[in-house]
Formats: C-alpha cells, sequence, structure tokens
C-alpha cells in the first residue's frame, strides 16, 4: 500500500490528540491526590498486535513497561479477548512492576474484530501490606507489599468479576479511593476506544492498520537513522545506591552499552544480585528506564512509541537486583530505575558526548511523617523531595527542578503546614552544592521539617550520601545527600540516608539532597559566570577561588583578571 | 453626536476602530510602533477623527488593548525588582513546582528570573498557617535589607511572606514601612494583589506585577499625557486579562491583571455578540500571523480561568505541559494556542514528515508571495496557490502578492521533496495547519467536557474566516459567524464591555462550619471595598453591579473550583448551603460528586461599573463596511482534498446583506477574506455578521 505523507501526519496528530484525551479523562474522573495532585499515572494506545502506538504526555518510566505487560495478557489469554473484557494487572512477576501501579487493558473491538488497546496505568493510594501506602523500601519479601493481582479479567464481556472487586474492597486500606481510580481508569480507557473506532472507520481497516505500523516503521527509522552515526563498539559504566537500609553495602548497577551499527545492546552483567530490601526492579523496569535514557538523547521529535524499542536490545542478569526472582520485594524500585538512567547516561556520554549532561541528584526523596494530633487525629506527610540536573554539554544544570524521567510537582509549604502538625523552616538551595564545571551542575535543595505535635514516626529513604553524583569530561562530582537532627537547643545528631526512627516534639529533621555533577573543566568556565554566581549567593568566594580559580576584587563585585589568571596557570600547573 | 475609540496594539498593526451610539463604525489599520506604542494610537486617533471631521472633544472613551505588559516580560525590560520573603524562603521563586512542560528534553531552561537571587532578601518574620505570630517582623533586620536594595539601585519591591493570606499584618507593616522612608521605591505587597495560600504562585504573581509597574506606569502615563496635549479629555480604560475593563489608575497600581490585555478584547466581544444573537454554546477562534488560538464562550460569558502561565513562544494545547513559564494566578481568559497561523511555515523533518510551524514568517519578510527576502512556504502561500487567496492583495491591497513566488515556494520545499504534486502539497499544508489548529480548539472543548457539535464557532482575526470552514467540519461543527469587521474583531470587542474587577478574600475550614453571619460580614467588607474602586473611576452604586463567588473543595484536595452565590441565601441558610451547589458544580465538570465534605477556600466578589453607552451588536444590522463594487468576479479555487478545482464566485462580504449566498465563494473586505466552501450557504445575521452554514456531513473524526 501506498503511504501518504500528509494522511500519516493527519493520523499521527490525530492518536496524540486521542491519547490526551484518554490521560485528561483520568485526571477529571480520579479520586486520589497523587493520580489528581501528583500526575503519577500515564495512557497509552496499543495496535491489534500489543505494539504501542501512542503515548500521552505523562510519567514516561511506566510506557516501557508496557510490551512485557501485553505479553504476559497474550500469553493468557490468546484469542480469548472480547469486546466489554477489562483487563488487570499488577504482579511484578507477571507483566507489572510495583504493586502500587495496577495496569488495565480494554480491548478495541472494529466491525468483529480486535484493531488494538486502551491502556491506562495509575499508581494507587495503597494495595494493602503490611505499611500504609504499600510503597516501603524496608520491606523483604513481596507477600509484605500487599495484594498481588495476576493477569485477570475485572470485566469479562461487560461483566464485573464481584468476586475480584470484593477482595480488592476487603484488601485495600482506602477502598473508595482505590474502586474510585479503578472506575476513572475504565472511563478512560472506553474513551480511548471510542475514539479510535471513529479514527478506524474513517480510513478504513485496512489503510488504518497500514497506517499504525507505518507510525512505528517512521520512529524506528528515526531512531536507527541517528544509530547509524554512532561510534561501534562497548562503552562501560558503574554507578551505585548506597546500600539497602539493612546492610552498609553498597548496590552497584552495571551496564555495558554496545552499539552494532543501528542496534544497541543494553547489558547489566555484573550488577548487585536482588537486594534484601524492597529496591528490586522488574526487568520490564529496567527495560524502560533504558528506553527512556536512549530516548532522551535522540536527536529531533522522534514519535513516542514502540519503534524506538526495537532498536534496543536489553539484557539482565536473573535474580540481579534488575530482574529479580520471586520473593524479591519491588515497592521501592523507583530509586534503583534512577540510578539505571544515571548509569545508562554515564555509559552513553562516551558515544554522543554532546548530548549528555552529568549526573542530577539521584532521584527524589521520600520523606514520611506519621501520627497523631493533639485531639488523637492521625495526620501522614508523604513529602517528595527533587531536584537538579546536572552540567551540559553547552549550558549548567537546572537547579531544583523534577527529575527528567518523572514529571512530578512539590507540596507548597503554606499547604502541608496547614494540615498538618509540621512546621517548613527552610526550602532552598544550597550554595556551593554544586560540582564545579565548565558548565556547572544544578544545586541541591535543602528542606527542613519541625515537628509540632508530641510524637510522630518519620521515614525517610534519600540516596547519594556515600555516592555523589559524577561530573563528565573533567567536571566534579555534586555535593553528597546529607541528612541530620536538630533538638530543640540546637544539638544536632547525624542521620544516615535511609532511616525509620520516632521523632518528638520541637526536633527538626533538616535533609539536604545532593548537588548535581559538572560538565567539563572547571577552569574553563567563564569567570564571568563565577562571578554572577557569587554575586547571587549560589557560591561562596571561597569556592570561586579554591574550584574555578577566579580572584575577585574585595568587595567581590568583579573579577581580578591577573590574579584569575595567574591562579588558573597555577592550579593548571599543580593538576600536572 | 458622541463617539467611543477601541484601539489594540498587535505586533503588525494597531487596529483603530471609531463607533457611534448609532451603529456606524469606521477601521483604520497603522503600522505599529513598537518602541513607543502610544504614538501610532495617537496618530491613528487623529487621523480616522480628521477623515470624518469629528472633533477631538466629541470622544467620549478610549478603550484600549495593550501588550505592553505582556512585552514587558517577553522582553526582560521590567523594573529592576527586589524580592522580600520570609527567613528561610528566599528560593520558592526560583524553585518553583519543578515540572518541566515537556518530556525527554534534556536541554530545557527555566525560565530566566525576573527577580535574580542577590536581589532576594530574607527578613526576619514569621506566621503560622492560622495566621498567629510565631516570630515578629524585625524591623531593624528591614532597615539593613532595605539599605542593600538601594545599594542594588532597585526601582521596584515585591513583597511576599508566608501565610500572609492569613495574616497580612507583616506584610502591611513592611510595605507602609519602606513607603514612608523609600517614598521613591514602588512596592507591591502580596496581600494586595493576591491574599491567597500557596506561597510560589502567590510570589510569582506579586514578582510579575511590581515588575511591570514602571513600563506600565511609564506607557500610560505618556498615552494620557500625549491624548490630553491633543485634546482629548475622555477617560482611557485598560482591558484586563479576564476582558472587562479597568480604569487607567488601576491598570498603573496592577498591571498583572492587564497582562493578557491583547487578546481579550475579542473574546470580550465574542461573548456580547453571543447575548446579543442567543447563540448559545460559542468557540472563538482568533487566527493571526503566528499563532491561532481557541476559547471558549458558555452562557454568554467567556470561560475564565483563576491562574496560567505566562511564558515565551507557544503554549501547547496539551493541558500536562505545565512549568515553562511565569504563573500568574489572577483571572484570564482560558485560551489554548498553537503555533499555526498565516505565516507559519510548512518544512520536512529528519523522518520525511510534512510538518507546519511553529516557525513562522511573520509579516516581515512575510509569506514568500511577498517577495520580501523569505523564499519557504507559509501557509498564506498555501492559501494564495489554492486560490483562496487572490492576488490583489492583502489588507485592501497594502500588499502585494505574487503568486509564482508562491508556487515556488511550495514545489521547492514540499512538493519535490516528498514527491507531490504542487497542489498535493499546498493541500497538505492547509491540511496539517488545520488539524494543529483543531487541537487548540479540542483542548478547550473535548477536553472540558464539552461537545464541539453542538457549538457555533465564531471566526475573527486575519486568517480565521480564511481555515473556519474546514475546522467546523474537522470538528463536526456545522454553523460558522464572522463578526462585522472580523479582522480587526479584538478593537470591536472591547468597545462591547464593561468595567470590572475582580477580589478576593482567604478563608479556611469547612463550609458547613462556616455561620451566615461570618460569610456575610466578609462578604459586605468585600462589596465596600469594590464599590470604593468602582466610585474612584466614576461608577456611582446605581451603575454598579457585585456578584459573590466561593472558592470550594473536598476536604483534603489542592485545586478548586469557583461557584457562584446568592449570598442572601447563604446569611440565612449558612455555609452547609455550599455543599450541594458545590456537588452539582463538581459532578458537571469531573463527572462524578464525593461524600466528602467541602471546605471553603475563598469568597470572591465580581463588581461590574456598568458602562451605559458601550457597543451594542444589535445596532451593526445595518454596518456596511464597504461599498458594493464587486460585481462578482469567477476565480479558479480549489476548497480541499476531496473536491476539485472549483469556480468560486469573488463577491464583496457586504454582499451577503443583499441576499444569501451559496458556496463555492470568497468574500472579501478590507480587513478578511471568507472562504465559503461548495454546499455551504452565507446569510447574515441582525447584527451585521456573515453566518455560515455547513452542509451537514457526518462528524468526522477531529484529527
Amino acid at each position: 500500500m501506498n503511504i501518504d505523507p500528509i494522511t500519516l501526519a493527519v493520523i499521527k496528530n490525530g492518536l496524540d490528540s486521542i491519547v490526551d484525551e484518554v490521560a485528561y479523562t483520568v485526571l477529571r474522573t480520579a479520586r486520589s491526590e497523587i493520580v489528581k495532585d501528583v500526575m503519577d499515572y500515564s495512557a497509552a494506545i496499543c495496535d491489534a498486535h500489543g505494539n504501542m502506538i501512542a503515548q500521552a504526555k505523562t510519567i514516561a518510566l511506566h510506557l516501557g513497561a508496557v510490551p512485557e505487560a501485553m505479553q504476559a495478557i497474550r500469553a493468557q489469554y490468546g484469542d480469548d479477548i472480547h469486546e466489554g473484557d477489562v483487563i488487570i494487572l499488577n504482579d511484578p512477576y507477571q507483566g507489572g512492576m510495583h504493586l502500587p501501579d495496577i495496569f488495565m487493558f480494554t480491548p478495541i473491538f472494529f466491525e468483529g474484530a480486535l484493531e488494538g488497546y486502551s491502556v491506562v496505568i495509575c499508581h494507587h493510594t495503597d494495595v494493602g501490606g503490611r505499611v500504609p501506602g504499600s510503597n516501603a523500601s524496608d520491606s523483604t519479601e513481596i507477600f509484605q507489599e500487599g495484594l498481588r493481582l495476576p493477569v485477570l479479567k475485572l470485566y469479562d464481556r461487560s461483566v464485573l468479576n464481584t468476586a475480584v472487586h470484593t477482595i480488592i474492597e476487603r484488601n485495600v486500606r482506602v477502598p473508595d479511593r482505590v474502586l474510585g481510580d479503578l472506575k476513572a481508569q475504565r472511563a478512560a480507557c472506553h474513551v480511548g476506544a471510542r475514539e479510535m473506532v471513529k479514527l478506524i472507520s474513517k480510513y478504513g481497516r485496512a489503510d488504518a492498520r497500514a497506517y499504525f505500523a507505518e507510525l512505528l516503521d517512521y520512529a524506528e527509522r528515526m531512531a536507527r537513522e541517528d544509530i547509524r552515526g554512532w561510534p561501534d563498539g562497548t562503552y562501560h559504566f558503574t554507578d551505585y545506591i548506597d546500600d539497602d537500609g539493612f546492610s552498609d553495602d553498597p548496590i552497584p548497577i552495571v551496564v555495558a552499552i554496545t552499539v552494532q551499527g543501528d542496534q544497541l545492546i543494553v547489558d547489566y552483567e555484573g550488577s548487585s544480585p536482588q537486594v534484601k530490601a524492597a529496591l528490586n526492579a522488574t526487568k520490564s523496569y529496567t527495560n524502560s528506564c533504558s528506553y527512556l535514557s536512549v530516548r532522551c538523547v535522540l536527536n529531533g521529535d522522534v514519535p513516542n512509541n514502540e519503534g524506538i524499542f526495537r532498536c534496543i536490545d536489553v539484557r539482565a542478569p536473573e535474580a540481579s537486583v534488575l530482574n529479580p526472582v520471586m520473593p524479591a520485594p519491588c515497592a521501592a524500585r523507583a530509586l534503583t530505575g534512577y540510578r539505571v538512567m544515571d548509569a545508562m547516561f554515564g555509559a552513553l556520554t562516551q558515544i554522543v558526548p554532546d548530548r549528555v549532561p552529568a549526573a542530577g541528584e539521584g532521584g527524589n526523596t521520600v520523606i514520611a511523617i506519621g501520627g497523631y494530633t493533639p485531639d488523637r487525629k492521625p495526620f501522614i506527610i508523604v513529602d517528595m523531595v527533587c531536584g537538579c540536573w546536572g552540567g551540559r554539554p553547552d549550558k549548567d544544570g537546572v537547579d531544583a527542578i523534577t527529575n527528567p524521567s518523572q514529571n512530578l510537582s512539590n507540596t507548597p509549604v503554606e499547604t502541608l503546614e496547614r494540615q498538618h502538625p509540621i512546621r517548613v523552616e527552610d526550602y532552598s538551595l544550597i550554595p556551593d552544592s554544586c560540582g564545579a564545571g565548565e558548565f556547572r551542575g544544578g544545586l541541591g535543595v535543602r528542606r527542613s521539617y519541625r515537628l509540632l505535635a508530641e510524637e510522630a514516626g518519620l521515614q525517610l529513604r534519600s540516596d547519594r550520601t556515600k555516592f555523589a553524583p559524577y561530573g563528565l569530561h573533567g567536571g566534579q562530582p555534586g555535593r553528597k545527600t546529607v541528612n541530620w537532627l536538630e533538638e530543640p537547643d540546637g544539638t544536632r545528631q547525624d542521620l544516615p540516608g535511609k532511616v525509620t526512627m520516632p521523632l518528638t516534639k520541637g526536633q527538626l529533621v533538616v535533609h539536604e539532597q545532593a548537588g548535581a555533577g559538572g560538565f567539563g573543566d572547571p577552569l574553563s568556565r567563564d569567570p564571568e559566570n563565577v562571578l554572577a554566581d557569587v554575586m547571587d549567593g549560589k557560591l561562596s568566594v571561597r569556592t570561586a577561588e579554591a574550584q574555578y580559580g577566579v580572584i575577585l576584587n574585595d568587595m567581590a563585585d568583579s573579577v581580578d583578571l591577573k590574579a584569575t589568571s595567574q591562579q588558573r596557570h597555577k592550579m593548571q600547573q599543580d593538576g600536572i | 453626536m458622541s463617539y467611543r475609540l477601541g484601539v489594540d496594539i498587535g505586533g503588525t498593526f494597531t487596529d483603530i476602530v471609531l463607533y457611534d451610539d448609532k451603529g456606524w463604525a469606521d477601521i483604520a489599520k497603522v503600522p505599529s510602533t513598537p518602541d513607543d506604542p502610544g504614538s501610532a494610537v495617537v496618530e491613528g486617533v487623529v487621523s480616522i477623527l480628521k477623515k470624518h471631521g469629528i472633533a477631538h472633544g466629541d470622544i467620549e472613551e478610549i478603550v484600549h488593548g495593550t501588550t505592553v505588559g505582556s512585552n514587558t516580560i517577553l522582553q526582560k525590560v521590567g523594573a529592576k525588582t527586589a524580592l522580600l520573603t520570609t527567613k528561610g524562603f528566599r528560593d520558592v521563586l526560583e524553585i518553583g513546582r519543578i515540572r518541566t512542560p515537556g518530556m525527554f528534553d534534556l536541554t530545557w531552561e527555566k525560565p530566566v528570573q525576573l527577580v535574580t537571587r542577590r536581589h532576594r532578601f530574607e527578613v526576619t518574620e514569621r506566621m503560622s498557617a492560622a495566621g498567629e505570630v510565631v516570630t515578629p517582623l524585625d524591623v531593624e533586620a528591614l532597615r539593613d535589607v532595605m539599605a542593600r536594595v538601594v545599594d542594588e539601585r532597585c526601582e521596584a519591591v515585591a513583597i511576599c511572606f508566608l501565610h500572609s493570606y492569613a495574616n497580612p499584618a507583616h506584610e502591611r507593616q513592611a510595605r507602609d514601612w519602606i513607603e514612608a522612608e523609600h517614598p521613591d521605591l514602588l512596592v507591591t505587597a502580596s496581600c494586595d494583589v493576591l491574599p491567597e495560600m500557596k506561597e510560589y504562585e502567590r510570589s510569582s504573581t506579586t514578582v510579575v506585577n511590581a515588575y511591570l509597574l514602571t513600563q506600565m506606569r511609564r506607557y500610560l502615563t505618556r498615552l494620557e499625557q500625549n491624548l490630553k496635549d491633543n485634546g482629548f479629555s475622555a477617560p482611557l480604560l485598560v482591558v484586563n486579562s479576564a476582558g472587562g475593563m479597568m480604569g487607567v489608575g488601576a491598570a498603573k497600581d496592577r498591571p498583572v491583571f492587564a497582562v493578557g490585555s491583547g487578546p481579550a478584547g475579542g473574546v470580550a466581544g465574542a461573548a456580547k455578540l453571543a447575548g446579543a444573537t442567543d447563540l448559545g454554546g460559542l468557540v472563538a477562534f482568533d487566527m493571526g500571523g503566528t499563532t491561532a488560538k481557541a476559547s471558549i464562550v458558555l452562557n454568554n460569558q467567556p470561560m475564565l480561568i483563576n491562574e496560567y502561565e505566562f511564558r515565551e513562544g507557544i503554549s501547547s494545547p496539551s493541558r500536562f505541559n505545565k512549568g515553562g513559564g511565569y504563573m500568574l494566578k489572577v483571572p484570564a481568559i482560558d485560551v489554548a494556542e498553537v503555533g499555526a497561523g498565516g505565516g507559519s511555515i510548512a518544512w520536512i523533518d529528519d523522518g520525511g514528515m510534512l510538518q507546519v510551524g511553529p516557525a513562522s514568517a511573520g509579516a516581515d519578510p512575510g509569506p514568500a508571495a511577498y517577495g520580501m527576502g523569505n523564499d519557504r512556504p507559509t501557509v498564506t502561500d498555501a492559501n494564495i496557490f489554492l486560490g483562496l487567496i487572490g492576488d490583489t492583495g492583502l489588507a485592501g491591497g497594502t500588499l502585494s502578492i505574487n503568486r509564482v513566488l508562491a508556487e515556488k515556494a511550495i514545489r521547492t520545499h514540499v512538493a519535490e521533496p516528498l514527491g507531490l504534486s504542487v497542489e498535493q502539497a499546498a493541500l497538505g499544508i492547509r491540511q496539517i495547519a488545520n488539524v494543529n489548529m483543531a487541537r487548540a480548539i479540542r483542548s478547550v472543548t473535548v477536553e472540558r467536557g464539552l461537545d464541539p457539535r453542538e457549538m457555533t464557532m465564531m471566526a475573527f482575526g486575519g486568517g480565521g474566516a480564511l481555515h473556519a470552514a474546514d475546522l467546523a467540519q474537522l470538528l463536526g461543527m456545522s454553523r460558522i459567524i464572522v463578526p462585522a469587521m472580523s479582522g480587526v474583531f479584538c478593537s470591536v470587542g472591547m468597545l462591547s464591555s464593561d468595567v470590572e474587577h475582580k477580589m478576593v478574600r482567604a478563608t479556611q475550614g469547612l463550609a458547613e462550619d462556616w455561620s451566615g453571619e461570618q460569610i456575610s460580614e466578609i462578604a459586605e467588607a468585600l462589596r465596600t471595598d469594590m464599590l470604593a474602586l468602582l466610585a474612584t473611576e466614576g461608577f456611582a452604586a446605581h451603575q454598579t453591579q457585585v456578584n459573590f463567588g466561593a472558592d470550594l473543595r473536598y476536604h483534603g484536595q489542592s485545586s478548586d473550583l469557583t461557584v457562584d452565590i446568592d449570598l442572601m441565601k447563604i446569611a440565612s441558610d449558612g455555609g452547609a448551603a455550599l455543599q450541594p451547589i458545590f456537588d452539582a458544580a463538581y459532578e458537571a465538570v469531573y463527572g462524578y460528586r464525593d461524600d466528602a465534605p467541602a471546605e471553603l477556600v475563598n469568597l470572591r466578589v465580581t463588581g461590574s461599573g456598568i458602562r451605559e453607552r458601550k457597543l451594542d451588536f444589535s445596532s451593526l444590522a445595518s454596518l456596511r463596511q464597504t461599498e458594493i463594487s464587486n460585481p462578482g468576479d469567477i476565480r479558479k479555487v480549489r476548497f480541499g482534498a476531496s473536491q476539485g478545482w472549483q469556480e468560486a464566485m469573488v463577491l464583496d462580504r457586504d454582499t451577503v446583506f443583499e441576499r444569501a449566498i451559496s458556496g463555492p465563494a470568497i468574500l472579501t473586505s478590507y480587513d478578511s477574506t471568507i472562504a465559503v466552501p461548495p454546499g455551504a450557504r452565507a446569510h447574515s445575521d441582525g447584527c451585521g455578521s456573515v453566518v455560515i452554514d455547513i452542509a451537514s456531513e457526518t462528524a468526522e473524526v477531529a484529527a
């Protein structure tokens, strides 16, 4: 069949528009804050073969896992899929990622034949288990983490499976929200199916199929075109997670990217065996992180579909932290995903050095504080702190920003204080925390919490307290994460990266997140930019001199060019 | 006889509409003067009055839509501004809400900070969330900080302390101290602009206000003086972002409310025209040279939002792309904008796909057919090749057109690389531009749960009427209205609006815990402040209208919904009466209702000063823009891919007032061109508009 480039563009925009509408329907109808405010959900459309042909601008890291989920569904049901079916799953050992993420697929039928699937993945507020929120990093087996849903039909030909429905209802802490969000997922999937049927009927079955296939080929073609220009070879990088909170052992993430013509092989051989804590990332999540890392460095506006995945072959040793086996817990696998991306970027910079930034903060910190107010009402604060971007090949990193693999928001201090017995005393950038470089890293963020209630429990999950975010091409690493506890009298006690402990009234928890790495030789940085950072209080005069060899005049408002030139020369000599 | 003037400053032209109160109007377009935008205004106004022999003293009112606010931000030429914050929160403005507008883009940058870190100062003070003083304001610390502000030669100071919405005492104390000690500094305290919760949104809005003060004051003062020097004594009104008017004094104090002044007039006009002709739901579609904008009018009111991001470049129609601009939490017309306009350039991407925009050839050098230095094809070039625009010229013939250059550009850059005929390529360019523009419309309709098929499209702006029929077909819409003077409709619209102000007061707790007396006490205080403000603009109490609203949400939620309230009823029934009103409004928007109690977040008041002789669209029934001189040339036109070349009548727009016209036809006037495709019929309404009914077809997928 002849592909008309105009019709192709019209259909591509049509699919983007449909999948946005699916995502918007979730937002409109969901019940929980994590979906509506934090926007931890995603939406996609697959073709009849289960290939993802369009995805909404939501959580990118969910979507690379769709192919494995699709495979699990096909293995389970084969051709036994009918109009009105609603298929769900969350089991990391059968197509899922971690238990809170419930995948939903509804088949799209046109004139009696299967033409595709609507897909919506939502992070649910709670799926049972030993800890509220079902998301703790200190579980040691999946059985502690909540309700496992194998691939199953929640609706069979539009008839609700009441047994499954009741089991969900009985096993989660907030059934209204969970069942409400499932309804939202179903409503959104229906919108996708309805709009897809309109689109297919407009172009006819044969043409629609041909154009969907061409869209995948188009993305693959663009990706391969780019990769073909990369130098063949194998490129290694290793990064680390501090520890799993049970032992002090670092957790290595080892990657080797092999470029073979227009194909990439990503191999995680040598990475840590699976760990006791819930940091284990399923193979599907490892795939997703690998795809996303590559997608971020591709040139041009490559459509967001499975065509790109075809160019990337991901391998991870069985029973490793990147491909765990039963009964490894998985709830906090997000942290591992962040480090997979850091390792991928570390290898990719050897291939396309002009496209990859130095390491950022290393993933958001989760701070949970729970207890009771004076009138014995329970409160739970779940706050996320992120982040900063590393220095880039042609410009500085970004201060205070979401990790690029997610797109999360922050909670306003005024909202937090209004709802909970807590006072945030500081939310600011940390001077001198950025890795030095010709293009410096982003500054880390400090956030502190003073407890106003009598007592509470603290659960803090942070990382990069032992392994700083790396710099690239001569750039320096960013400053490591630091946590401490301050008593009302001002005395301090250091806290580890991952900690669960009681708090009493008046204690202040301070989290200083890691700063990002720098890019390029700090001695090449324009002294005027160093001056600007000093004047903005982002760098101290001492750091300007020690790391950049920039000497300022006594007023610290202009550069002493002569002294700077001498200092830099001296530092270069000493460096050799 | 009395007259009023509507003036809209655009990137290329300054549009002026002169209107009397008997239904007569005339248009002038003069080149804009970006260095001193007011000089084009005065020049244009003087010349149109001279043309008609009207004395300057007979002008009763001058209404003005200005892009000075938006340009000041875009060009970063605002006041050197300092920001005073609570200790520990110096970086709230820069940290923001930490989202990025796109995905996969590692080259993204945050918008440039309007206040750099060196000009953000911490002051020792602290309020609790309940509005209790935790740490008193340290005046000595304030004195030290202000000495540095002066050293840094800042011109304006923004103050935003934590929880000032709950207790503004510290902000007021600091403001008053600064105004007394440093009378030459311009000061904005957040409690005076936006007394609402959420520190980033409030800081950003306050900072933008302070940042705009110098430019806006300078511009408006100069314009006022210039008009006065030319013998005008009429009051000057400024269009605000929500499409209402504000007095020039209010615009000088709170310029942040007028950042969206430019495009708001057109939507406000669409709403008034909808009211005059009883149109029901309306999609206002405004297509210019660089972008196309879509917004919604329901129940004769523009759809408003309470916060938006003002950004550089193009705002995407996707609702998921936040984080790219300056957060302004002020009421504004909800506008979706895409980078598709007449000047948008067509190009082929690396994967061999045809793309249109967002790069634009603008008006200078303009489309390839202008022959002014651009050889790449634009949407206008496609329209010229397809015969939709004739070669006699645009803007009443002031710009000349060379069809050969248009054809060459399309052939070289699109047709040959893709192996298409020039005709297929031109149709493709048009089609892709249409699909992009349809996305803007979808984002304000389908994504809000509104069905465009039940709505009428009102098309204006230079290119609106040329693409409206295609968009209508794409979205399954069957009726288009092209209003009188559609090419300068923003100026027309602003003549039809009332003066309008909004004020807000933060509240706390569940709605049911508020007594009727407590609510009416706050409401009456708001009413008093509002009437005082309107009185300064010359409106006596009987010329005003005051309406109340409440921002509500389910307990524990973080975003709220505004509902209108009947104060008398709430005063007698208490806050519990808000619950059913909110439940119903929530269900209408989100499709379900929760069983949680409603929280009362803010009380709002909207005050209008009724302008008794504003433009009334029904008076335009007999307005004729041109003498009918064109008996109807025949031109070959290609309206769409599914129809071949058609012989279309080319008629003066005013012909439609004589008789109904069947497509294929092209209607032309000084300010715009209207395409009436085959099968469509055009007739007039009672308000000077051209109504086009599209042959009913099955609703197509709005791709």
